[in-house]
């Protein structure tokens, strides 16, 4: 029995797809390739390292932790020039908690359900004993930061002046316009009738900020910062930026420095710590020596790496042409 | 083959059929099928061997990017109170295996060769691996797991130590943990691109399409994943939003995710070079010789079919129960052929 003409359509075509024949490059890392890509990237690592250990240490930064001190005296020696943030840092605090995270409500947030209808994310933040929906809802909203810190330079002997701070601007751009939006932009009180403010809350949502409506209810800036849930459990969120007027054109010059903290946040009931830190900034950065640490260390790694592989690769081939003769 | 053959072809590992004057039956139940006997040197040589090794660089991978993508939660449990937070968006873990790294391990496995079809016919020693089970084993597989191990611990550390007590260039916040979730997933897409980029050795078109548009792909869908429209059309289920523009502009993420690329790949391309050196085994050998063959201009004699009538043997019936094999190969049970006359007249 022969095949006739319907064998022929068994047969996978003649293309170079079906016939394992594409155009193709093969690849393949000869010594010398691999011993230039070696040296050549802990070349690039050690730079590198180097590079962001200067910008590191060009930082100034200050952490001062006023535990159970309601007023902390202290001599900034160094004058940080250029702008100088304020952060609250927590010690032990996991907003990273799997429950935690979820617990909010974004269409709250966004000004559109302010009732908080469908969501149960928020529970047992959700409504309060009297039924009523609680704005904004969630374990997060509700553990909010709310320690008052103001820094207080010494002009002279006995004259005290508050150190002029900024409250705006805190926030990523998108957070603060587009993600957190106020259910209306006046009348604000109006549109949260029906709702209740969180129970560790000391005033309601609208309450927040009453001198500026660009900074209240949603908007609020404070709210803003701590509804970006950090990722690990010590953390620092900016507080304030230095608002360059005045005494302080240049940044904070050298001198005595006060804090005046409302000690509002219970960090001891959760084992947890807290404190304040004044810092300057750079291109890469925060003051972390880490990422400058581990391209230094990789580079110095991989270069002597290069060298090692290059000394066995010569030993080998030596062996390889004494085996052949 | 006849009829009587089908059972034998379906209690076979892989069941060959040669279609001919018996009949289709056998031909139907194989799962090869050819219309001559020596076909099979390809089917062995090349397109088997070229299977093995596909299989074997396709598991080895997929059990890679795998143990990356799941062991970095053991790393992030000691710092998020055991609870199980993910490190990941909730829609980069339903895209990771299906869109992002489908296509590129799917092209390594339909297209890979690591020598070409003439070099496998010409060195039959390259089918031993398969034989003996070298490419994937045991000992494979704890390869691949520590390697997963070790980098899902770059993986998490790197992008961990850089945030961790840092801020944006402007002062604002990069240590929370959509920006934390937004470097680990970019990394690892990146890693797992390098690495099977190191892997495939023989680059088609179709290779970089894939390899590549799977990477560019991945940033489309991140741009729109985490774009204002979506996320404010569905804001509790496309909580991402703004977390893409504002961390990418930052340069110590993208240092962050050079370092743990570096970190990753390196020492798998380490050992990838100084094996065949220090711990050759048999295969390296000949990928050496062909290496140096391909160096020098190409002398290289491909047998050529030769059918001498003569020579022709009758067909053979290799049995699938144990014993019976060694007998038929042995030669014993040819007829020993007498000496033939020589049928060329001599001059005298």
């Amino acid at each position: 029995m022969n095949w006739g003409g319907g064998g022929r359509k068994l047969m996978p075509d003649n293309s170079a797809m079906k016939q394992q024949k594409l155009p193709a490059h093969q690849l393949h890392f000869s010594a010398r390739v691999v011993l230039t890509i070696f040296f050549a990237t802990g070349v690039f690592c050690f730079c590198m390292g180097v590079i962001l250990i200067l910008s590191a240490q060009s930082i100034q930064e200050i952490e001062v932790c006023p535990i159970l001190l309601y007023l902390f005296f202290w001599y900034w020696g160094l004058n940080p020039g250029g702008d100088v943030y304020m952060y609250y840092k927590l010690y032990g605090f996991y907003q990273n908690h799997y429950r935690y995270v979820l617990s909010r409500s974004n269409n709250q947030l966004v000004g559109k359900d302010i009732m908080v209808r469908d969501v149960e994310d928020c529970a047992p933040f959700k409504v309060s004993q009297n039924k009523t929906p609680i704005a904004p809802c969630g374990a997060i909203a509700n553990s909010m930061f709310n320690d008052t810190i103001i820094l207080s330079y010494t002009l002279k002997s006995s004259v005290h002046i508050q150190v002029p701070m900024l409250k705006t601007e805190l926030t990523w751009w998108t957070d603060k316009y587009v993600k957190f939006q106020n259910p209306s932009l006046i009348n604000l009180s109006d549109r949260f009738v029906g709702t209740e403010k969180p129970p560790y809350w000391q005033a309601p949502i609208y309450e927040l900020d009453t001198s500026d409506p660009g900074n209240n209810g949603f908007l609020n800036d404070d709210f803003i910062v701590w509804m970006r849930t950090a990722a690990f459990p010590t953390f620092k969120k900016l507080y304030r930026r230095l608002y360059r007027v005045q005494y302080f054109m240049d940044g904070l010059p050298a001198g005595n420095y006060s804090f005046n903290i409302s000690y509002n946040f219970p960090v001891t009931r959760i084992k947890g710590e807290k404190s304040v830190v004044l810092s300057t900034l750079t291109w890469s950065g925060g003051s972390s020596l880490f990422l400058g640490l581990a391209y230094t260390v990789t580079g110095a790694f991989l270069w002597l790496a290069s060298f090692a592989l290059m000394a066995i690769h010569m030993t080998m081939k030596k062996k390889k042409l004494s085996y052949r003769r | 083959m006849g009829a009587n053959d089908v059972s034998m072809i379906k209690a076979a590992h892989i069941g060959v059929g040669i279609s001919g004057q018996e009949g289709m039956q056998a031909m139907l139940n194989s799962d090869f099928a050819f219309s001559q006997f020596c076909y099979l040197q390809r089917l062995l040589l090349v397109h088997g061997r070229w299977s093995y090794n596909r299989m074997c660089k396709f598991l080895s991978y997929f059990f890679y990017k795998n143990f990356v993508f799941t062991l970095v939660h053991f790393w992030y449990a000691f710092f998020n109170g055991f609870s199980a937070q993910a490190v990941y968006d909730t829609w980069f873990i339903t895209c990771y295996n299906l869109i992002y790294t489908s296509l590129p391990v799917l092209g390594l496995s339909l297209f890979e060769q690591d020598v070409n079809e003439t070099w496998s016919l010409h060195f039959p020693e390259l089918y031993i691996p398969g034989q003996h089970n070298l490419y994937f084993n045991k000992k494979e597989f704890v390869k691949c797991l520590i390697h997963g191990i070790y980098s899902s611990f770059v993986l998490f550390f790197v992008p961990m130590g850089t945030i961790y007590n840092s801020e944006r260039s402007d002062g604002k916040d990069i240590s929370d943990i959509q920006t934390f979730c937004l470097i680990v997933q970019t990394s690892l897409i990146w890693m797992v691109t390098v690495q099977i980029a190191l892997k495939t050795t023989y680059w088609t078109m179709i290779s970089h399409f894939f390899i590549w548009g799977s990477l560019g792909f991945y940033f489309c869908i991140l741009f729109f994943l985490y774009s204002d429209g979506l996320c404010l059309m569905f804001p509790s289920i496309f909580q991402f939003l703004g977390v893409a523009r504002n961390t990418m502009n930052q340069s110590q993420i993208w240092l962050s995710l050079i370092l743990s690329v570096i970190l990753c790949v390196i020492p798998a391309f380490g050992y990838q070079f100084l094996q065949p050196l220090v711990w050759p085994v048999n295969v390296d050998k000949v990928f050496d010789r062909i290496n140096h063959c391909k160096t020098r201009p190409p002398q290289v004699r491909v047998r050529t079919k030769l059918k001498h009538p003569s020579l022709r043997r009758s067909a053979y019936a290799f049995s699938h129960k144990q014993g019976f094999g060694a007998l038929i190969t042995s030669g014993k049970t040819t007829k020993t052929k007498p000496n033939k006359k020589n049928s060329f007249p001599v001059k005298k």
